[in-house]
């Protein structure tokens, strides 16, 4: 009896979060995975069955801590669904610039912890001022860096500070150039092929079957990105490519994260334009004042009465940063939403850890998790 | 660690041969006023440190052991907390962020170690679940003493949104003692900098 | 794919135990059946239908019964559907899909552990979000949340 169980996490440096990678292995090969999540499971789609619609808001921003805003985005597109609203175009674009905004925050995230990861230092450093410089511009319109709540059922809480598109274009300017160092430090390192090539491989059938999304099911060569083949918001109006990879490994992934964020630059700067010349509400008119201002002014209680809408479903799917998330949402015509599920791309990515891990070693583990980008958050939810 | 690096320094003098830098290379720096690394070396070894011992030694015998030695101990503490390396949620992130580039939570001898052994000060960035409760408990038991707890924003101070849901520890405070609370969700960098300055005074208050 | 569509795909094959097919925004269809098809529904919407991905399993509590509902995608229609049955409280049983698709295996975990659903002949349900000996179900409508104090007796595993 050769082979042995080995915890790696829930502290453990690879696993950039609280959860645990069970590991069967003969030597310093992997026989068999067993991923143990659940140790940030803090119940949000119970919670949310006891807050507001406008509340719930806040828990999405924590729920994926990453990308804050595209999952405050896929709850509202359900809610409006299911409350039957109509946001003004203003708002679509502003959710669209949030969305890609995010995209490019959380890849530069996942690029400073996987290349460490695999023992390079200075991308660390790289990744995480870049990003701050995004979120500056998040915190210039919605104050906060990381927890947002700045859209809305109905549309966003407020319009853009001046001066601040001209601003984002000098970032865009900033980003572009620096995309070109970032490649040169990982692509054109012999090191970096040496280590990643042929590494985690799943392939497409298999990603398809394991329900995997996102950049893992693109780096296979499948073109599904649901911002072309179910365009929400504001997507069917601007003009991007879809990144593919078809190596399936970890370098294909890494190609494709790249190239996702050089099309999210090309994708921001048509918005911004839009949104120079587009000045408009920023809030759908028939939102009632309770889902406004969750919170009455004294003597108006009145607003926060049982409003009777007409119960519906509603069901929403956006490309997150790590793939396909999704929401339900079940009004039965009270303020708080009767049900809420969540699909968490991440949580069905390292449900096929089996597929891709599988038949390395042992030190394969942390690039090929890296390349998988967990975010606890949306797994346990 | 290669030959021209030698040369740089003393071109005159001949370089060592190849592989390894001999004991006493100096540094490659560019100028003449350069104090070479030997002598500093020598100097630490033969001057410094058992004047230091000396010193030590005096005041100990004036003033005895307890009021000298846990100064020295403070100020060695304080000015190298290394924090435990884990993220539980998302104050996990500006955890991270705080050793990037803008905060470089470095220059305070903050550096984050990834084995608790090595650790004095458990920061716990986030929101702790009944279901990790024993393995923080384990965490902590494993850091050697002295060690201090920070609670870094609402969730681990009081639950923050989450303290109705039935999976959530209400503050860390239940599982283990904790020295230093950080408002904010999260808090930003420099909140948790404050944070980690203000435990730096607790310790250098510290008596026993 | 139409509503229409699929019954005339899927009418065929289940027979009685379809019980409709209705709009359902955003997606093609909800496809509501008797739990006992499950299996043939399965095999037919992914063999005939071409719903190779499926997205997510969920169960909601509607206090005198209990709603399991899928969510598929088809890479070749380029839509979503749903699929939902009703199972009574007393007995929530339904078929597992993880025999069809293997993703399910989480997400059925998830909705038993939950919403305290029970798919027969799934490989491998135990815990997943909650400690192992948890035994509520948090998601029913009968467990209220409460305040921290009381809840940690309740919160605390065996
Ligand atoms: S305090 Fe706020 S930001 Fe920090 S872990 Fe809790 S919810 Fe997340």
């Amino acid at each position: 009896m050769s082979e042995m169980w080995v915890n790696m996490g829930p502290q453990h440096p690879m696993t950039h979060g609280l959860w645990n990678l069970r590991v069967l292995l003969d030597g310093e090969l992997i026989r068999d995975v067993d991923p143990e999540v659940g140790y940030l499971h803090r119940g949000i789609e119970k919670i949310s069955e006891d807050r507001h619609y406008n509340e719930v808001i806040t828990l999405m921003d924590r729920c994926c801590y990453v990308a804050g805003l595209t999952w405050e985005h896929l709850y509202i597109i359900a809610s409006e669904d299911a409350l039957h609203l109509e946001p003004p175009e203003r708002a679509l674009y502003l959710r669209v610039m949030c969305d890609e905004f995010q995209r490019i925050a959380s890849h530069l995230m996942w690029y400073a912890a996987f290349v460490q990861d695999i023992g390079l230092m200075t991308p660390f450093l790289y990744g995480m001022r870049d990003r701050d410089l995004i979120l500056d511009l998040f915190q210039s319109f919605t104050g906060a860096r990381m927890t947002y709540e700045y859209l809305r059922v109905g549309g966003v809480r407020n319009d853009l500070p001046p001066g601040f598109t001209d601003h984002t274009r000098k970032v865009l300017d900033w980003l572009t150039a620096r995309f070109v160092d970032y490649d040169k430090l990982c692509l054109g390192s012999d090191i970096f092929h040496k280590r990643c090539d042929n590494l985690g491989v799943l392939k497409a059938a298999d990603c398809v079957a394991h329900g995997v999304t996102g950049p893992m099911l693109r780096s296979a060569g499948l073109r599904r990105d649901l911002r072309k083949d179910r365009p929400y918001a504001v997507y069917n109006q601007l003009d991007f490519e879809v990144a593919l990879a078809d190596s399936a490994d970890v370098t294909g992934r890494y190609v494709v994260r790249m190239e996702e964020m050089r099309q999210a630059v090309r994708i921001l700067r048509q918005v911004v334009d839009w949104l120079d010349h587009h000045p408009g509400p920023v809030m759908a008119e028939q939102v009632p004042r309770w889902l406004g201002a969750p919170y009455a002014p004294v003597g108006k209680e009145g607003y926060l009465l049982k409003r009777n809408y007409p119960k519906g479903v509603g069901f929403s799917s956006v490309e997150e940063p790590h793939g396909e998330a999704q929401a339900y949402v079940v009004n039965e015509g009270g303020e708080h939403p009767y049900r809420v599920k969540f699909r968490s791309p991440v949580f069905a990515n390292i449900s096929a850890a089996r597929q891709y891990l599988v038949g390395y070693r042992i030190a394969d583990i942390p690039p090929i998790m890296g390349s998988v980008d967990v975010c606890v958050g949306e797994v346990d939810r | 660690m290669t030959a021209p690096t030698a040369q740089l320094a003393r071109p005159k003098e001949s370089a060592p041969p190849s592989g390894s830098l001999e004991l006493g290379t100096e540094l490659p720096m560019v100028g003449e006023a350069a104090v070479p690394f030997l002598e500093i070396e020598t100097l630490r070894a033969k001057e410094f440190i058992p004047a230091a011992k000396e010193a030590l030694g005096s005041l100990i015998a004036e003033q005895g052991h307890a009021k000298v030695i846990r100064p020295v101990f403070n100020w060695a503490g304080r000015n190298s907390l290394f924090p435990l390396h884990w993220g539980l949620a998302c104050c996990a992130i500006e955890f991270a962020a705080a050793f990037g580039a803008r905060w470089d939570a470095e220059r305070f001898g903050v550096v984050p170690r990834s084995s608790p052994r090595q650790c004095d000060v458990m920061i716990v960035n986030g929101t702790v679940t009944w279901k990790v409760a024993h393995k923080l408990i384990t965490l902590y038991e494993q850091m050697p003493e002295p060690k201090w707890v920070i609670a870094m924003g609402n969730c681990a101070t009081g639950g923050g949104p989450f303290r109705t849901a039935y999976s959530v520890v209400p503050g860390v405070d239940k599982l283990v003692p904790v020295d230093v609370y950080i408002a904010g969700c999260p808090p930003r960098p420099e909140a948790m900098l404050d944070g980690i300055l203000e435990l730096e005074k607790l310790i250098r208050e510290r008596k026993e | 794919m139409q509503p229409d569509d699929l019954t005339g795909v899927l009418a065929p094959k289940l027979g009685v135990r379809l019980k409709g097919v209705e709009p359902f925004p955003g997606t093609a269809g909800r496809v509501r059946f008797e739990r006992e098809a499950a299996l043939d529904l399965f095999r037919a919407v992914r063999d005939d239908l071409g719903f190779r991905h499926l997205s997510m399993v969920g169960g909601i509590d509607w206090v005198d019964h209990r709603e399991v509902f899928y969510v598929l995608w088809s890479d070749d229609a380029k839509q979503y559907l749903v699929l939902s049955t009703d199972v009574p409280a007393d007995d929530p049983r339904v078929e597992t899909a993880s025999s069809v698709w293997p993703s399910a295996n989480w997400h059925e975990r998830e909705a038993w552990e939950l919403v305290g659903i029970v798919f027969d002949h799934h490989p491998d349900l135990r815990h997943l979000l909650t400690p192992d000996g948890y035994e509520f179900r948090p998601l029913l409508r009968s467990f209220k949340l409460h305040e921290p104090e009381e809840l940690e007796v309740k919160a605390r595993h065996v």
